[in-house]
């Protein structure tokens, strides 16, 4: 499937879009097609796709909508990386593209796969519900239109980034927690949550709080910082996560869930001894009995490799404890002061 | 499928009022929204400046009368003062209802909802999300509406109504994930669809979607529409994407420069200059590039829109979007340098007739924001009105269903009708013989609309482009859908929506054509001036025997008399 280009222009490049196709209906497993075209500066990825279904193969399967980076349809992976095509420059990406002239084009990961670039939208709809990603406002109903809530500059500016996200689900595809658990809360949904706790007009926020914390909610998250790194609007949606768990241990205290708790090893041990004592984190953070349960087998097959790490009492403190712990003790200071402020 | 009592057709700003206000209104009924796209993702999101409101926020004078006035002068006397009135009396209310349930508005020093200038307004009235505010509004209903727990059924196309003498037995869809053809038999249906300005294809500033699906359904089913020849031509598109550069960048101060860096607006709006209503706005751009005193480039010919003087912190703060689209689209900082623009086809004045509560001639049909045609913009839609009537009029059309649907017995729809539709699309994805291609046919609409049926029209240029789209709609008989598949089949959904196009193209080349006259959007060469006279009247377009038959309606006048309207 190639489109010959007679006169070989300098304005305009080959370029090969390696294209994931899978139909449901008569494919038994995904493939690649690739379609050559020419492409001149200042074309986005978008464009070149339109430029193929029109005159190549009207069978490819994409969604797009507004074309101008602001209604999130035509999320999909270019070149391993997930993006919006209505704003990426053709010539832009070919620069880092591994293989000269190609770029591939795949759907986003973490969803399900209806066809070709779709992906279903539905799971992250679901999860928005589940954590109620609404203001639920604070004025009665019958109370409505007739004044406004006065909100500072300073209130505004707390979820004045994050409602820039338009869901397009490229932090989705990009997290790592997700590759291991579909169940996880997902970027996208924490940052909206954050943004409707730190809402003044809103009243749920300890109910959304109480669900953040539970399984597969905000304290999954690993930190890789996939998620801020590919966001189109870039928020910086790892404020967001950290935001809500520091809500979560000021708000509902450090013994509240095993996220809380774990949380609170790292503090007390780095504390102490400048390091972590791993051999006890997992009773520290679940308790005796759910390690044990739990976590029997793994520590089995890590003795039998030697992977274990070091007993509790073989682990020294780092060189200069003292000094960090004073310097430990003036940062936990600062920060605590910060909330204060915060809080005002 | 039980009957619905209610189903929405679209899922943008003025669809989700309306679902939302109808549940508020009577929560036993069975309401659905219907969208081609997750409801997100609907070009409310597109709308950057703002939203009009005489909350006296900004001007302590500002009066919901100037609101009246300004829209009612911007119109060019062609707008409906009663429906005006109930338009601009219900803003401040409804911006509030808003902020109440969480919209982010910016905000003033005082901490109330911050207002800006925008062209053709007597005071400083635009309620504004930094120029995301159609997007944050979208966002906002969105939410509200999944917390009310409003049943959607996204990514379904409209198809057809299932009409039963002049009742409106419901709906007929094509669920896009399955390709299968659905019966939504309902008790009222309301169409929220948007505009049809995408007919101007790459001379458009509107979203890839913007067909008039709602419009054209309704046409064929018998309803009339109403004053479609007037198409907005927004100033500011970016060159070589007609992709949109809002007016609050004129709002918070930005100039329109032609390449002798004259501030040309002085010549034709020496009081408002910039901030001029976009009709002559628009006129004035494109008479500097006709007298050659525009910039030329291999893209097409441009005017500057030069910000440069409002300085970093202001663009960065105010305008973010708009430096970002003009980054990726055009290869320019606004912050360094001015931005390339050129007059877009925007916004659609025109639309499927309706009373002031949405009421359509059908029984059992409602119509509300873009889609519609109250008419609350007459001939020319005042920036910052549209947001705002997808809110005022949604929430009305949501209510008056909510409040009528039960008064209405529900009919089936039979499962021969189903089928009828079903094999019509079939039959188009089997072509035999000669075919047409999509695409030429699309790309040929565009240039025919943006050449004969554009901002300057005379009747030559009219006839041909009427000759044109007919011509078109025959070629169409034979367009062939080269995708075969059931799945998600967007080559069949462009089709679809060129077939939508195509259908309500005659009707806007066909009203430019009658409409002797010279009034806000519509300017006839030959016809330079304003004729009250003859043309002081709304057009009304319906389909009979497959063509356009115009006909007249006249304008609800009550409040102010006619005026020569000046800037």
């Amino acid at each position: 499937m190639t489109v010959s280009t007679d006169q070989h222009n300098e304005a305009k490049r080959d370029v090969t879009f390696k294209v994931f196709r899978f139909n449901p209906q008569v494919d038994s497993k995904p493939y690649f097609d690739d379609y050559k075209i020419p492409v001149e500066r200042g074309v986005t990825v978008l464009r070149a796709l339109n430029y193929i279904k029109e005159h190549v193969d009207a069978s490819v399967s994409f969604r797009a909508f507004c074309q101008a980076g602001i209604c999130g349809s035509c999320g999909m992976r270019v070149n391993g990386i997930s993006m919006l095509a209505c704003t990426s420059q053709v010539w832009e990406v070919l620069a880092k593209s591994k293989e000269e002239g190609v770029i591939k084009v795949e759907p986003l990961r973490n969803l399900p796969l209806i066809k070709d670039l779709i992906v279903d939208m539905d799971p992250l709809v679901d999860k928005m519900k589940h954590y109620s990603n609404w203001v639920d406002s604070s004025m009665p109903e019958a109370e409505m239109g007739k004044k406004e809530f006065l909100v500072s500059e300073e209130e505004f500016l707390k979820y004045d980034k994050a409602t820039d996200c338009i869901l397009c689900a490229s932090c989705v595809s990009e997290c790592s927690i997700l590759r291991a658990n579909k169940e996880y809360v997902s970027p996208a949904v924490l940052l909206k949550s954050y943004r409707m706790n730190v809402d003044t007009r809103d009243s749920i926020h300890d109910l959304r709080l109480a669900e953040l914390v539970k399984d597969h909610g905000v304290w999954d998250c690993t930190h890789c910082y996939r998620c801020q790194e590919s966001c189109v609007k870039s928020i910086p949606i790892m404020d967001a996560i950290h935001g809500i768990r520091e809500d979560a241990l000021e708000s509902r205290g450090m013994k509240d869930t095993s996220g809380a708790k774990h949380a609170e090893a790292f503090m007390s041990d780095i504390e102490k001894k400048g390091k972590l004592v791993e051999a006890t984190l997992p009773f520290r953070t679940n308790g005796v009995l759910w390690t044990m349960q739990n976590l029997l087998p793994m520590a089995v097959k890590m003795i039998l490799k030697r992977r274990t790490p070091p007993p509790p009492p073989m682990v020294k403190p780092s060189k200069g404890i003292k000094e960090f712990r004073g310097e430990f003790r003036e940062m936990s200071e600062h920060v605590k002061q910060d909330h204060k402020s915060h809080k005002k | 499928m039980k009957p619905f009592d209610i189903v929405i057709v679209g899922g943008g700003g003025a669809g989700l009022y309306a679902a939302m206000e109808a549940m508020k209104t009577n929560p036993a009924l069975n309401i659905a929204v219907l969208s081609k796209v997750y409801p997100n993702r609907s070009h409310t999101s597109a709308a950057q400046g703002g939203a009009n409101a005489a909350l006296a926020n900004k001007a302590k004078d500002d009066t919901v009368e100037m609101h009246i006035f300004d829209t009612i002068k911007g119109s060019d006397y062609l707008a409906d003062q009663d429906a005006v009135e109930v338009l601009c009396s219900e803003a401040p209310k409804i911006i509030r209802e808003l902020e109440n349930i969480g919209t982010p508005w910016s905000r003033l020093e005082d901490n109330t909802i911050a207002q800006r200038p925008f062209g053709g307004a007597g005071r400083p009235r635009c309620c504004y999300c930094a120029d995301k505010t159609g997007h944050t509004i979208l966002q906002t209903l969105y939410e509200q509406c999944l917390k009310k727990g409003v049943i959607f059924f996204n990514e379904y196309f409209a198809l057809n109504l299932s009409v039963n003498g002049s009742r409106s037995k419901g709906l007929i869809a094509m669920n896009m994930k399955t390709g299968a053809v659905e019966a939504f038999p309902a008790r009222t249906v309301i169409f929220a669809t948007g505009g049809y300005a995408k007919m101007y294809w790459n001379r458009s500033s509107n979203a890839a979607g913007n067909t008039g699906d709602g419009q054209a359904i309704a046409y064929r089913a018998g309803i009339p529409l109403k004053d479609m020849e007037f198409v907005q031509f927004h100033p500011t598109g970016l060159r070589k994407s007609g992709l949109l550069v809002t007016e609050g960048a004129r709002g918070e101060g930005g100039y329109l420069l032609n390449k002798d860096g004259e501030r040309f607006m002085a010549r034709y709006a020496p009081e408002k200059m910039e901030l001029g209503p976009r009709d002559l706005v628009s006129r004035s751009l494109e008479t500097e590039i006709l007298q050659g005193r525009g910039f030329d480039s291999p893209a097409g010919k441009y005017i500057h829109l030069d910000l440069t003087h409002l300085g970093a912190d202001l663009i960065k703060s105010r305008l973010p979007q708009i430096r970002e689209m003009a980054m990726n689209f055009e290869g320019v900082d606004p912050i360094l340098e001015p931005i390339p623009v050129r007059p877009t086809a925007h916004y659609s004045m025109g639309g499927i007739d309706t009373d002031n509560y949405g009421r359509t001639v059908m029984e059992g049909v409602y119509a509300a924001g873009e889609s519609a045609c109250v008419s609350v913009h007459g001939a020319n839609r005042l920036g910052g009105n549209s947001l705002l009537d997808i809110l005022v009029f949604g929430r009305i059309a949501g209510h008056t269903a909510a409040l009528e649907a039960r008064k209405f017995e529900p009919s089936a729809i039979s499962e021969d009708e189903v089928k009828d539709q079903l094999a019509e699309l079939r039959s188009s994805m089997q072509p035999s013989g000669h075919y047409e291609r999509y695409g030429e046919l699309r790309e040929e609409l565009g240039q025919t609309m943006a050449l004969n049926v554009g901002i300057y029209r005379e009747a030559s240029l009219l006839k041909k482009g009427i000759a044109e789209v007919l011509e078109l709609k025959e070629r169409f008989k034979k367009v062939r859908v080269a995708d075969s598949s059931d799945v998600f089949n967007t080559n069949l959904l462009q089709v679809l929506e060129l077939k939508n196009m195509l259908d309500l193209a005659e009707t806007v080349a066909a009203g430019a054509l009658a409409r002797e006259e010279s009034r806000g959007s519509h300017t006839r060469t030959d016809f330079p001036t304003r004729d009250d006279e003859k043309w002081h009247k709304h057009t009304m377009s319906t389909l009979v025997d497959g063509n356009v038959k115009l006909g007249e309606k006249p304008v609800t006048m009550g409040r102010y008399e006619l005026q020569e309207r000046t800037y």
